[in-house]
Order: structure tokens, then sequence, then C-alpha cells
């Protein structure tokens, strides 16, 4: 199972957090030569804001289609596509956490909550030194949810 | 597997509702076969309509892309991984089209789309516990093809009103529950 990026929205529809992981660590070489060559190549190069705000945007059409066809009480769940798929959770505070997974993993529900209640509350929410809102786009800027989440993803997802 | 399915005769393959969008993501068909939906006013299922052509391409745009090694890079790469490309990166899975949104999952149903090489968009609302929705949705556009397009006075991406292709649709989803 590989673990392509995570994000999460706050109820400002702000991207609070994103990570992403390149699922083969061998990569890393490359990586620095990307910008350029995709560049030179003429393609459009979407900066990866962008990318979180696209993210958002589905998220938000389908749990408001979801929530129409399926009353109040339903939550949307996941999508897959034929090349990823897309895990959601939503706090009752509205707080979003988004994951793209490859099509082999499990249901991440389980998984987005735990990080939700053993790192989001516990290193975040519960850090007095962290702003409550982000309205600069300042987001979570904490070393141990971020160490933490890390050891989440490649440990314990792996 | 196979057993339990004889045993309770597709009683959990409840077929909810279908959906036809064109490919300019406009409504042209909307029938509801069993109850477990909310139902919406004929204008909300065209705002779902459009709605959903628009997020269905977002999702196909979204789809990670996982950077290649360059050519020039001198790490030697591994030999089983495949040839890089001009464009820097790879698909999850080169060897299928990028696709959009083929399937959602929520509590209360599960929502399969399936997009014809023409553009033209099914979805179908089901059961969150259906297994094999594939077969419904071939069988649905099989129906679609023998009783929309074949029909001389159907016009083009134009709302569906086939009488035959009701009254097949109806007998054939009838006959399976």
């Amino acid at each position: 199972m590989t673990v392509y990026s995570f994000y999460i929205f706050d109820r400002h529809a702000e991207c609070i957090y994103k990570r992403r992981w390149l699922p083969r660590p061998t990569s890393v070489a490359g990586k620095s030569q990307i910008p350029g060559a995709v560049g030179s190549s003429g393609q459009t190069v979407r900066a990866g804001d962008d990318d979180a705000k696209l993210v958002f945007g589905t998220v938000f059409s389908l749990r408001n289609m979801v929530r129409k066809l399926g009353g109040e009480e339903d939550n949307f769940v996941s999508y897959a596509t034929s090349q990823y798929k897309l895990h959601y959770y939503e706090t009752p505070t509205n707080i979003k956490f988004v994951m793209l997974t490859d099509l082999k993993s499990p249901s991440m529900r389980i998984a987005l909550q735990q990080i939700y209640i053993n790192l989001f509350v516990e290193y975040v929410v519960k850090n007095p030194l962290s702003p409550v809102e982000h309205p600069g786009g300042v987001g979570v800027n904490n070393e141990l949810f971020e160490e933490s989440l890390e050891q989440f993803v490649t440990r314990v997802l792996a | 597997m196979c057993v339990s399915t004889k045993l309770h005769p597709r009683s959990a393959l409840a077929v909810f509702s279908l959906i036809i969008i064109n490919k300019a993501g406009g409504l042209i068909y909307q029938r509801e076969f069993q109850a477990g939906l909310r139902k919406l006013s004929t204008n909300d299922y065209l705002v779902l309509a459009g709605t959903f052509h628009g997020v269905h391409a977002i999702t196909r745009s979204i789809t990670p892309k996982l950077p290649l090694q360059n050519t020039a890079s001198p790490v030697a790469s591994s030999p089983g991984t495949s040839a890089p490309t001009t464009s820097g990166f790879s698909y999850p899975n080169p060897g299928v089209p990028v696709s959009g949104l083929e399937y959602l999952e929520t509590d209360k149903f599960r929502l399969t789309c399936f997009q014809t090489l023409t553009g033209t968009k099914f979805l179908l609302f089901t059961d969150p516990m259906t297994g094999s929705v594939e077969t419904i949705v071939n069988k649905i556009y099989e129906l679609y093809a023998d009783y929309v397009m074949k029909n001389p006075f159907y016009q083009l991406e134009m709302p569906v009103r086939c009488e035959a292709f009701d009254r097949h649709l109806g007998a054939w989803l009838r006959g399976r529950t």
C-alpha cells in the first residue's frame, strides 16, 4: 500500500497542512530535476497550492452531493478512479482529513480518525502555542505532529 | 461466496436510481427504482449532474504524478522499472488509461460511474453491500444502445424519452431482485 499525499482543511476551507510522499525513496535524486524537466517540455506547471484547492473543491462538492442524496447523517467515505483512491474523514468540528492512496489500500477511515485523535488533537489542538485559526495560511507548523505523522504513515500504514 | 448469493437471491442488490449525463454535463435521464435515497427536485438533479460532471474532470486531473528518474541521472535505475518518458512523471497504474471518478462510497449508498467512449456518463446508485455492479452497468449500457441509440426519433444529447428503454430497464431490474 502506498500513500501519495495527505491534506488537512480547517472549517474556513483553508488548507492548514499538506504532505506528499514519494512512493520510491530512490527517486529523491531525481526530485530536484523535475521542475526543470517539466518546465522545459512546455508542460503547465501547477503549483502544489492549486492542487490542495482542487482537492478541497472535489471533496466539498462530493460531500454536499452525498448529504443531499443520503440525508444529513450520511457520510462521504471514499472514491476511487482507475489510478488512485481518495479517503475522507470529517470531524464534528468540520476539520477535513483527506488522504490519497493507491487502489490496493483498504478503507482508511479508521486511520484518518486515529491521525485526528492521536496526533492532531494531542500535538496541535492541545499545544498552547499553536494558533486556533489559520487566517494567513500559516498552517500546522509543528515538528512533533509532522514527525509522528511521518512515523504513522511509514510504519503503521506501510 | 457463490453459495451465499444463491441462498439470498440478490436481496442485497438494491439499485436505488440511475442517472445518465451527456457529454456536456446535462442531465438526460433520471429514474428511481427503489426508495432509499432522498428525492430531489428536477432542478436539483440538473445541478447534481452538472456538478458531478465538473468534479469528474477534476478527479482525473488530481491524479498523483510519480516523478521518474531523469535519463540524465547518473543513478542506475533498477531493471524492473518502466522506461522513463520525456515528460518526467508516470501515473500509479501505467497500463490503465487515466480516468475520473469510478466509484464513490458513503455510509448509505455506493455510486458507480461508467463513462462511455463518447463521454456519456451512467451513474448508478446502489446499496453499499452490492458486489458486482459492473454487470448491471453493462446491461444498462446495452439496453441504452439498443433502445435509445437505435431509436430513429432520438436526438443525440437530448433528454431520453424512449418508452421501450424504460420498459426493458424496469423489467430487467425487477427480474434481478
